[in-house]
């Protein structure tokens, strides 16, 4: 009796798995924050995209609040003293249009995102300059619950380093063990999933490559992806950080790739709902030529 | 050619080989890296930050600005900050960051927006 109610219990987990497993590759959300060119070779006004979406099937896109926050922290070298500058007065509303052939999407249909158009001043030093976009809460009704995805995306300028290594103490956080803004094709990219600074052992993660091209100016990913999925378990690929937090993947293709770790921030309730605290970080790969 | 001679040889090549190795590892691990460009806040002067590819400080990095002739114009060094600032000579010029032996960068006018 015992044993066949511990089998039992063993099977319900197992549904329960499944269910949750699904939920998460058919759900998973991704707060984009991209500009054309993690490693210009010198410092320019650039332009900031943030698209709340699922970037390897190019939509559904979901409408953003306001951010609340959106900053640099900028180094040169590794002796200087980082500088963090307030960008939210650059960040401004824009309507992202549905593409014809998102999955699941509605063609022309348009949600809100939010557009940078920074100055050169910003990236104009040499060295790193590491761009976070804490963005609103998103209610997301299909899970009941809110997601909210610190999101950081780093530019380098002319190859000096400076602080990307460097933990920034957020609610939740990708540690880059490699450089996010130099990447070869077939290479790997290796991280730490921190909340507060503090490993996550065990963290589940998802990775996903943006698989429709952006048009910043046209408000949209192209219509055509890159890739052909075989089958939806390769749209998002899904991982666990070890017992330290720590994670390898592969890149084996040229382009943007989101790594994205799944609740691990300390705050886990919002307006009386379920909060997912989660951390994303883009990491660039360019085809050695 | 005793054994003894050969053994001796060989590790001297050997050791050669190595600190030769080393020597060029240890020169291209730090490539100088540098950028000017026109102060947004006073358009009569450039603003020249040095640094190297493994994140070093470029403080007492010599700088020099150039004219044509290759005359020297201005001579300096970066600062603490690895940056080094100076008012357009009337000429036209170039700068040279000057971190040592096959470590200079030359900055020609025409590329400094």
């Amino acid at each position: 009796m015992t044993r066949n109610l511990h089998r039992l219990l063993i099977r319900s987990s197992a549904i329960a798995l499944g269910v949750v497993g699904f939920s998460a590759s058919a759900v998973a959300h991704f707060q984009v924050l991209y500009t054309a060119e993690m490693a210009p070779t010198r410092g320019k006004a650039t332009q900031f995209t943030m698209v709340f979406t699922h970037p390897v099937h190019g939509g559904p896109h979901m409408d953003m609040g306001q951010p609340e926050q959106f900053y640099v922290v900028s180094q040169r070298g590794g002796d200087s003293e980082p500088k963090r500058t307030d960008l939210m007065k650059y960040v401004t509303p824009i309507d992202w249009l549905s593409s014809k052939k998102a999955k699941g999407g509605e063609a022309k249909k348009s949600t809100k995102a939010f557009n940078a158009s920074l100055p050169r001043s910003v990236t104009r030093s040499l060295g790193d300059h590491i761009f976070v976009l804490q963005p609103a809460p998103y209610y997301e009704s299909g899970e009941d619950k809110y997601i909210q995805q610190f999101t950081r995306t780093m530019v380098n300028v002319g190859g000096v380093p400076g602080n990307w290594a460097e933990p920034m103490g957020l609610p939740a956080e990708i540690q880059p063990l490699n450089k996010p803004y130099a990447n070869w094709t077939g290479g790997v990219f290796r991280g730490r999933v921190l909340a507060d600074g503090k490993p996550v052992p065990n963290a589940e993660m998802e990775i996903e490559f943006i698989n429709h091209a952006p048009d910043q100016d046209g408000h949209r990913f192209a219509d055509a992806g890159e890739v052909e999925l075989p089958q939806d378990a390769y749209g998002t690929q899904t991982i666990y950080a070890d017992a330290q937090g720590e994670f390898t993947i592969g890149l084996p293709r040229a382009g943007w790739w989101g790594i994205c770790a799944l609740a691990i921030g300390a705050d886990t309730e919002h307006e009386g709902k379920a909060l997912s605290q989660d951390a994303v970080l883009w990491v660039q790969v360019k085809d050695m030529k | 050619m005793s054994a003894r001679f050969f053994c001796t040889s060989s590790f001297l090549f050997a050791a050669l080989i190595f600190t030769g190795s080393f020597a060029s590892t240890t020169a291209f691990a730090h490539s100088p890296i540098c950028n000017c460009y026109n102060d947004d806040e006073d358009d009569s002067k450039v603003v020249c930050e040095g640094g190297f590819s493994d994140g070093g400080s470029a403080e007492g990095v010599g700088v020099k600005v150039l004219n044509d002739r290759d005359r020297v114009l201005i001579n300096g060094a970066m600062n603490a900050d690895s940056t080094f600032t100076f008012t357009k000579p009337d000429d036209d010029f170039h700068v040279i960051y000057d971190a040592g032996p096959s470590h200079q960068v030359i900055i020609y006018m025409d590329d400094i927006e």
